[in-house]
């Protein structure tokens, strides 16, 4: 089990709202009002479905939302400091330095007419202004430092001589060779074997903690998350709906959501049965302001109807987000 | 049960072009599936996998080795595009949205397969309705185009094109993966029920381990264009014997904490390039366990069983007998039934 060391918040996120305009429709809100506070050296695991809002998120943090995508409101701090004031320049000194992306597809992202070696030290120079050679020399030790076989022959190589999983490692260089103090990982290891994924993700998290780095490790796949992160947190429809430490979150979900997921995983037809239902079309008047996954939920009552629930921590730190959470 | 298909030492060798090398896909490979039964291809990927389901399609001619169908050879005159067998063997593909025309309609692509068998337009339209459903599409949905969709949906549509002209067997190139658990879940709900009507026979494709463990009747572990390992999904899962099983199945990450993964097989490192096979054993540069003799030659299929059979020199030792029938993907239902039960 992974161990939590340090104290301190390293990225605060507060109510945050992103919306994608649509042409004469109604925009569509891709995260709604979303709070999360990040510790320095934790590893989170933020789950969802396609479409919850994971990706937006982690482009909100980097500043990225591609136009015509705006945040409508919420401030992102990172390390005290206000994300949104910063200017361009500011921004790319921060984005690679201090905030690194582990990004999924390396093999489509890596310049194919660059070699490998090349990419990771061009970051180097650039980030870190050192010269030529020692940025090399420096990108090596990188590519030994991810465990690529045969390092200097790799160190010559352009990305579709890679294997997916190498492809993967090179990626990793790139982000953590000017030891970033936060790291996002937007589902880095989805394309890959589960034998190379547990090796990448050993490898991620030794190379996180030894640099005393904090990651927001983003996936569907809540399995990762229940080894290799500190804690989990579930997103719907642009907000998160559990929050818990990774032991309580698995021995107690309590958000109907986060049930309905963990049995769908089990694909056991008696739980599903329990824990699903197809989406059901709000009551007579409704307001149009209850939970977000009422439709869905065979908990779902006239309260969730009505009124939207809160974040409530209870024992522990244990945040859910509903108004009938599991009990046992 | 009868075999509805039977691969005797299939090889697929593919030349690369401007040079002498080649790529061996597939080597030796032999396998049954009987009809209403799924037989699961699991491995990582360029293990052969996919090119073994081409080769039964008849999409690629094998290079050796025969495949028969109800007893009957296929080959590049008897075919899936031949008289014969037009309509027998269906597909249905990884990536929903990429297998379907976007500028076709729903109902149009579900009734293709009978336009080719030269089914009537009454009679076409007459079974679209009654396959959708069978597999859960609504009436309206047939003159929506798969862009309106959702990806469950369109996977939905993949399957109601295969089963309409009532094969006899389907082959099933990860049809899940692109999938979110919870739709992927009621896509793994419909197979099997589909199965159980129909009694057709599924060469499912994968390598979602917990998604073979709960719909296989049997499994084949493939490493390098080989069989490995195959027997009975619960042997499979339960009492692997292959060091490459063993690892594999131990890489999955169960949502629990409770269960610590196994470690007793540690696989390092990737898939060879299946253009220079290591002499021997193919597990070779991966293996923990390796010893002279794997490396001088292959192992050949040992029957431990109930045709499980194993390739391996050293299977007797390889996990003690008392981990070895951990099966971890059982006790991860036994306790998702307990935890997730208990807040009802």
């Amino acid at each position: 089990m992974v161990e939590n060391s340090e104290a301190g918040t390293i990225l605060n996120i507060e109510k945050l709202n992103v919306s994608y305009p649509i042409y004469e429709a109604d925009p569509v809100h891709a995260l709604r009002g979303l709070d999360l506070k990040i510790s320095k050296g934790e590893i989170i695991g933020l789950v969802g479905e396609s479409g919850s809002g994971k990706t937006t998120l982690a482009r909100s943090i980097m500043q990225l939302i591609s136009q015509p995508g705006r945040v409508d409101s919420g401030r992102i701090e990172y390390d005290g400091q206000d994300l949104a004031t910063l200017n361009e320049k500011e921004l790319r000194t921060l984005r690679g330095n201090d905030i690194a992306m582990v990004i999924p597809n390396p093999r489509t992202e890596l310049n194919p007419l660059v070699t490998v070696g090349m990419q990771i030290a061009n970051v180097a120079r650039y980030h870190l202004s050192l010269p030529r050679k020692e940025a090399k020399a420096m990108a090596l030790a990188m590519l030994e430092a991810v465990q690529i076989p045969d390092p200097l022959r790799r160190f010559k190589a352009y990305p579709h001589e890679l294997s997916g999983g190498m492809a993967q490692r090179v990626v990793m260089a790139i982000a953590l060779i000017c030891s970033p103090r936060f790291i996002i990982s937007d589902d880095a290891t989805s394309g890959l074997d589960v034998t190379v994924q547990t090796q990448v993700l050993e490898l991620l998290q030794d190379l996180v903690q030894q640099q005393g780095a904090s990651m927001l490790f983003i996936t569907r796949d809540i399995g990762i998350t229940a080894h290799y992160c500190h804690k989990v947190a579930i997103i719907f429809a642009g907000e998160i709906v559990e929050l818990a430490e990774t032991k309580n979150f698995f021995n107690n979900p309590q958000h109907p959501y986060s049930v309905m997921l963990l049995s769908a995983f089990s694909h056991n037809p008696k739980l599903r049965g329990m824990w699903s239902k197809a989406a059901e079309a709000p009551p007579e008047g409704a307001s149009g302001e209850g939970c977000y996954f009422a439709p869905r939920c065979v908990r779902a009552s006239d309260k969730c109807w009505a009124e939207h629930p809160l974040l409530r921590t209870s024992g522990e730190a244990h945040g859910v987000r509903c108004h009938h959470p599991v009990e046992r | 049960m009868s075999d509805v298909l039977t691969v005797k030492n299939l090889i697929q060798h593919f030349p690369i072009a401007g040079s002498r090398s080649v790529v061996q896909a597939v080597n030796d490979v032999s396998f049954t599936v009987a009809r209403g039964e799924t037989l699961s291809l699991v491995g990582e990927s360029g293990s052969g996998k996919t090119t073994v389901g081409r080769c039964i399609l008849g999409l690629i001619n094998p290079t050796g080795g025969d495949i028969s169908f109800h007893g009957e050879k296929i080959d590049k005159r008897n075919n899936v595009r031949g008289k014969n067998l037009l309509g027998k063997i269906q597909l249905v593909f990884q990536e929903p949205a990429e297998s379907l025309d976007p500028r076709v309609r729903i109902g149009v692509t579900i009734g293709e397969p009978l336009r080719s068998l030269g089914e009537r337009r009454e009679e076409r339209e007459k079974r679209v309705r009654e396959i959708a459903r069978r597999v859960g599409l609504g009436e309206d949905s047939l003159y929506q185009y798969p862009a309106e969709l959702s990806a469950g949906q369109q996977q939905r549509v993949g399957i109601a094109r295969a089963i309409i002209t009532n094969p006899d067997l389907i082959v099933l190139d990860e049809p899940t993966s692109a999938l979110d658990p919870t739709a992927r879940s009621e896509i793994i709900d419909l197979l099997i029920r589909l199965q159980k009507d129909l009694n057709t026979a599924y060469l499912f494709i994968s390598h979602d381990l917990s998604t073979v463990r709960y719909l296989s009747h049997r499994v084949a572990v493939m490493y390098l264009g080989m069989i490995v390992e195959q027997g009975s999904a619960p042997d499979i899962f339960s009492r692997p014997r292959h060091p490459y099983s063993i690892g594999l199945l131990s890489s999955v990450l169960l949502p629990n904490t409770n269960l610590e993964r196994s470690s007793e097989v540690s696989l390092q490192g990737e898939i060879p390039s299946p253009i220079d096979l290591p002499e021997g054993c193919f597990l070779t540069s991966r293996c923990p366990f390796v010893e002279t003799q794997c490396r001088a030659e292959m192992p050949k299929a040992d029957d431990i069983g109930g045709g499980h059979l194993v390739h391996c020199f050293k299977h007797d030792n390889v996990i003690d007998e008392e981990k070895a029938t951990l099966d971890y993907f059982e006790r991860f239902q036994e306790e998702a039934e307990k935890l997730l039960i208990s807040g009802q």
